[in-house]
């Protein structure tokens, strides 16, 4: 049937007969140019080089969703022990919260301070491991955000405003330097297996820039890659015959000068690539024992986070760029959300989090990779110093604390600061746009120079331009 | 003193223009000309510049010393046309029946009969949903859905079916509560206003903020999706390149002042009360089993959170309802200019008034309390005699399908936008499409009745042409393009034979990666329709779900949603090829385009190959092809072919 129905011949078969004799030498020259023109867009993902010296190649952002306490944490204040059950003193100023009504009291807290490292940073019990790596880190107390509740405020630090639909800082740093590793994503999320997030999906997503900088979502479990199994009843053996049969039709056709399809076949390499080499990255029981029990890995409550922290830093070694490792999903208490029961959920939260946290910072100094590796850690806001409903504390988004380490930051300091009561950064404050600009700095990348025309306008991470907090890089 | 000197300052500011010249000299602000159709003189060129945009197209090639590709064969275009028109692949006996009419106007024929088939709107409502970012959840935490919110959908799908004029299908959307209080179909076509994410949260609400939030998302598409220009640009400071001051913007948020929200629920009272109760009896039940959850653990905790899992899904559907809005003139916002756009810092109050730079200067505000302003605000848009309106209309038409536009920033219209590459074929078409009472359909058969558009996609004169205008703005030959992510599911369905035809009605929740939901706030939001039947719909009848878009269309363009979307990306990567050769979609579709090909022809290698080639790529595969995959078939199940055929590029690109 339909015999007379002629396969599309391919194009170079149709242009040596239009060209006739002389075809070949003109062909060979636009097949040259159509290539040099498209590989600017076959590969996005390809490594690109930054716009000024970089320190740091990839990012880790350990991200404490729900907002931990920055008064438990890393900002000890004395005053607000002394202040507890009192109303908030008039001089401290105004602050909105989501619940806390003006007439709150103050409440101090149960956990106690020492000094640790060579600069003697006071540091939390509950944070005993971390504080062993005090000398790493940049301790940003005076960190502040433009939103009280969760999902605004997550969207604004993860993408720079306070709405969705804009690019996530792992998409742009993709964006801007590519990947270096072809057998993995270049911006991997860990979200936390206990659920969701507020903000959820569109805070890590592409927005407007090309699907390729997409997050890949990692799923709980041994297999975290969607679509990197095969189905049921399927042996790798069978498939690779699919995928060479593919390559067969496919080039049949294809006119050798053709980079698009030229870029569809390398798809398929890198995809198979991906299948075969990605479950061996990802499969962390071949760690030697040791680096297992640094993490807490094989041990309630430290075994999930520690695991996905030590993938991290697989992943990061083998070259993605952007890892983000969520702590905390679903239900606010599951979260850092402590509105009930500020000890209760601290004492957890951070029995989960402390040692795998230190560890990672452990496992890439000693591999050398720490320089190299920007780390992260915080959440969307800190917490209010009045207490809610008692024991509990609400969101606070006017001084809050984040700590940088590696990637060429300058550890062992503390920077800025908030008032007497943990309310106000009023030391040199740090917003988000700050912290991004730092990050991209360390990157090698201009918070100007990194931007995408989008409705009219170059877009950019930054809306408004952020600073580079020049005490630690 | 002072008085003097304030009066100086105001006369000396009445006589500044509002708008400088060079500003109203903006391209696509000046009146449409009457571009006179070019002639010419050679017999070859006369005979392919039948139509009048062919020769505005070969003269634009001429002057650029190109020429245009020869017409594409019959296969090729009975498959374009499909996809273009209906997002669907022509069938054997489609493209059988075509190649062998002999009448000369077969091609007409084909071109009308895709027209008048209501899968032309399942087509076409996508573009304009994209453009408008149209979503059925609001975003943010709850990403509450909105019951009804797929009428709007099913309005675009119709509005383009029964060819409704655009400047009624516009007037209709912007003030259709206004123009038809009690008029079901005009009240859903306002649910425009109710497109944009919206911020919902416990506790504090940010009133004032979400507001501003509100009115921003609903002033900035009137910009994107109706004129074409970056109105958005201006909400923080004057644009900074077109003429479209901050007070501008602010004035045309300004007829939206007493915009509101409002769910009209179609059910009597009783229905309603009924409706309630059971809401209300199954929501204790859920707080009842909540409060026991902290008494267990392990095992017992997870099975009770499967049965309040399972309590929440099983929640009654929401009662048939339209999201549309309504004017609350007690309560209409005070619209201020604010400084970079913060709600906090208010500036001079502002009326209602249209873009400035398109009035003479002066021209007074109107009242802001005026009733039904956003009707005033629809009759401005579709005056005949509006320079964007219809500009902007046929560019889009234009650009879905050549792939590029004439202006190939569709929603940039500005000094910084692409500038026309066919000016005089833009006011053309926009005239025709005004002078035809602004139907639709006349103008898309004029395009793809042309010779411009039935040009092949291979150009003899490539050489010389690839070098003068790589992205064939001066169409040269057809752009090959690659399907977009509805259709690549919608044609899978249908090569396999397992596509549901239904049209409209409720959007489907298809089943999904369960770690997917899990990420989702409140995971039971995710419902699975109950007739499987329902998960091989097309994908306009998928919902549109901020928060959890499947990884099929995401991996593929789909946008994001959140803002206009004139233009998809098309982007190559991994990933697409992971999941069309991984994924349960692909796979699952595979096996089921096994069964077809196995009952239409039997156990035949070759004429498995040939079947399977036919219904995926429209053609018979080339001897090049169908030797290895019969020597694939030696050993290997059906299945697997059937999924190499869906990773073809003939599958998966149209010519």
């Amino acid at each position: 049937m339909l015999e007379h129905v002629r396969f599309t011949r391919n194009r170079r078969e149709f242009l040596r007969d239009a060209f006739c004799g002389f075809g070949s030498l003109a062909m060979a020259d636009i097949l040259q140019r159509e290539s040099l023109r498209a590989a600017s867009t076959a590969n996005a993902l390809a490594p690109k080089p930054p716009h000024m010296p970089a320190k740091a190649k990839s990012v880790i952002f350990l991200f404490m969703a729900g907002g931990p306490s920055h008064v438990e944490t890393w900002d000890p204040k004395p005053l607000l022990n002394e202040l507890d059950g009192e109303p908030r003193p008039k001089e401290f100023g105004e602050a909105k919260y989501q619940f806390v009504k003006p007439d709150a009291k103050l409440l101090g807290t149960k956990r106690t301070f020492q000094k640790y490292g060579k600069a003697g940073i006071e540091v939390s019990d509950l944070f005993p491991h971390m504080a062993k790596c005090v000398d790493d880190l940049a301790i940003l107390r005076s960190c502040h955000g433009d939103m009280v509740v969760h999902s605004a405020a997550q969207y604004e630090l993860w993408t720079g405003r306070i709405v969705p639909g804009f690019p996530s800082m792992g998409s742009w740093v993709c964006y801007g330097l590519g990947s270096e590793s072809e057998s993995l994503p270049a911006f991997v999320v860990m979200p936390d297996p206990d659920g969701a997030l507020e903000a959820g999906q569109p805070m890590y997503g592409n927005g407007f820039l090309p699907a390729v900088f997409q997050p890949t979502m990692f799923r709980p479990g041994d297999r975290p890659v969607l679509n990197l199994d095969l189905p049921q009843g399927v042996s790798l053996e069978e498939r690779r015959k699919t995928i060479d049969l593919i390559r067969q039709l496919n080039e049949a056709t294809l006119n050798p000068g053709d980079d698009e399809f030229n870029a569809r076949l390398k798809a398929y390499d890198l995809a198979f690539k991906m299948q075969t080499e990605a479950p061996e990255v990802l499969d962390i029981r071949n760690e030697p024992q040791e680096t297992l029990d640094l993490y807490g890995v094989g041990k309630e409550p430290t075994h999930d986070y520690g695991r996905r922290c030590l993938l991290a830093r697989r992943l990061v070694e083998k070259g993605v760029r952007f890892v983000c490792v969520v702590s905390g999903g679903g239900p606010g208490n599951l979260q850092w959300d402590a509105h009930d029961d500020i000890e209760e959920n601290h004492l957890r939260m951070a029995a989960q989090t402390d040692q795998p946290v230190a560890a990672l910072l452990q496992d890439l100094k000693r591999r050398g990779m720490l320089d190299s590796t920007l780390v992260l850690w915080g959440g969307e806001f800190g917490r209010s110093p009045e207490a809610q409903g008692g024991k509990g504390r609400d969101h606070h988004n006017l001084g809050f604390t984040m700590w940088l380490a590696g990637g060429g930051i300058q550890g062992g300091q503390v920077v800025g600061a908030t008032d007497a009561i943990g309310l106000r950064a009023v030391e040199n404050p740090i917003h988000f746009r700050d912290l991004h600009t730092t990050m991209l700095h360390q990157l090698g990348l201009d918070q100007d120079k990194l931007n995408y025309l989008h409705l009219g306008r170059n877009e950019r991470l930054t809306q408004i331009h952020g600073r580079v907090v020049r005490e630690i890089v | 003193m002072l008085l003097v000197g304030v009066a100086a300052a105001a006369a000396a500011d009445a006589r500044k223009p509002e708008y400088r010249e060079t500003e109203r000299s903006l391209w696509s602000l000046q009146p449409r000309s009457q571009p006179a159709v070019p002639e010419f003189a050679a017999a070859e060129e006369t005979s392919w510049a039948r139509s009048p945009i062919d020769a505005f197209v070969l003269r634009k090639l001429a002057e650029n010393s190109l020429r245009p590709a020869p017409q594409a064969d019959r296969v090729t275009l009975i498959r374009r046309l499909y996809f273009d028109l209906w997002g669907l692949p022509p069938s054997p006996a489609d493209i059988a029946d075509f190649v062998n009419d002999s009448n000369t106007d077969a091609y007409e024929k084909l071109v009308d009969r895709l027209l008048a088939s209501p899968h032309y709107g399942e087509r076409w409502a996508q573009h304009w949903l994209d453009g408008v970012r149209f979503a059925e959840t609001e975003g943010f935490e709850y990403d509450r859905h909105l019951a009804g919110m797929w009428r709007y959908r099913d309005y675009v799908i119709e509005s383009l079916n029964s060819d409704k004029p655009y400047d009624e299908f516009v007037r209709e959307q912007i003030a259709g509560d206004e123009i038809g209080p009690e008029n079901h179909e005009t009240l859903i076509a306002a649910g425009l206003h109710r497109l944009g994410a919206v911020r919902r949260n416990a506790g504090n609400q940010e009133v004032a903020s979400s507001r501003n939030e509100v009115l921003t998302e609903r002033t900035d598409i009137i910009g994107s999706a109706f004129l074409g220009l970056t109105v958005g640009c201006a909400r923080c400071h004057d644009h900074m390149f077109d003429p479209i001051r901050q007070r501008d913007y602010y004035r045309l948020q300004a007829f939206m002042a007493a915009t509101e929200e409002n769910n009209i629920v179609l059910a009597t009272e009783e229905e309603q009360k009924a409706w309630k109760a059971l809401v209300k009896e199954k929501e204790d039940e859920i707080k009842e089993l909540r409060k026991k959850l902290d008494e267990l653990s392990g095992e017992e905790k997870g099975k009770l959170h499967q049965k309040i899992r399972n309590l929440e899904v099983s929640l009654p559907d929401p009662l048939p309802t339209i999201a549309t809005v309504k004017n609350d003139y007690e309560n209409q916002t005070p619209i201020h200019v604010l400084e970079r756009g913060d709600y906090s810092k208010k500036k001079e109050q502002v009326g209602p008034r249209v873009l400035g730079v398109l009035l003479p200067d002066g021209t007074p505000e109107l009242d802001a309390y005026r009733k039904n302003l956003r009707i005033s605000l629809a009759d401005w848009l579709t005056a005949p005699d509006h320079p964007l309106t219809a500009r902007v209309m046929v560019n889009r038409i234009w650009l879905y399908h050549f792939g590029s536009g004439i202006v190939n920033t569709p929603n940039d219209f500005g000094f910084n936008g692409d500038k026309p590459s066919h000016p005089e074929l833009l006011d053309y078409l926009a005239n025709q499409l005004v002078a035809g009472g602004w139907r639709q359909k006349p103008i898309h058969r004029m395009i793809l009745l042309s010779n411009a558009y039935r040009q092949s996609s291979d150009s003899p004169v490539a050489e010389a042409a690839v070098q003068k205008d790589p992205e064939n703005r001066l169409l040269w030959r057809f752009s090959r393009r690659r399907l977009e992510a509805e259709e690549i599911r919608d044609a899978m369905l249908a090569v396999s034979g397992k596509l549901n035809p239904k049209a409209g009605g409720q959007s489907i929740m298809v089943p999904v990666d369960e770690q997917l939901v899990e990420l989702l706030y409140k995971p039971a939001q995710w419902k699975e329709p109950e007739d499987v039947s329902q998960n091989y719909r097309r994908s306009v009848y998928l919902i549109a779900k901020r928060n959890l878009r499947l990884p099929f269309m995401e991996v593929f363009d789909q946008p994001a949603m959140l803002t206009s979307c004139a233009r998809r990306q098309s982007s190559t990567h991994a990933p697409q090829a992971l999941e069309l050769m991984n994924g349960p979609l692909a796979n699952g579709l595979a096996e089921v385009f096994a069964g077809r090909l196995r009952r239409e022809v039997g156990d035949d290698p070759a004429q498995l190959v040939e079947r399977a080639y036919l219904l995926a790529a429209g053609r018979m595969p080339a001897p090049g092809e169908l030797r290895p995959a019969v020597e694939f078939l030696k050993t290997q199940p059906l299945r697997e072919l059937a999924l190499a055929i869906f990773n073809l590029n003939d599958f998966l690109y149209v010519n």
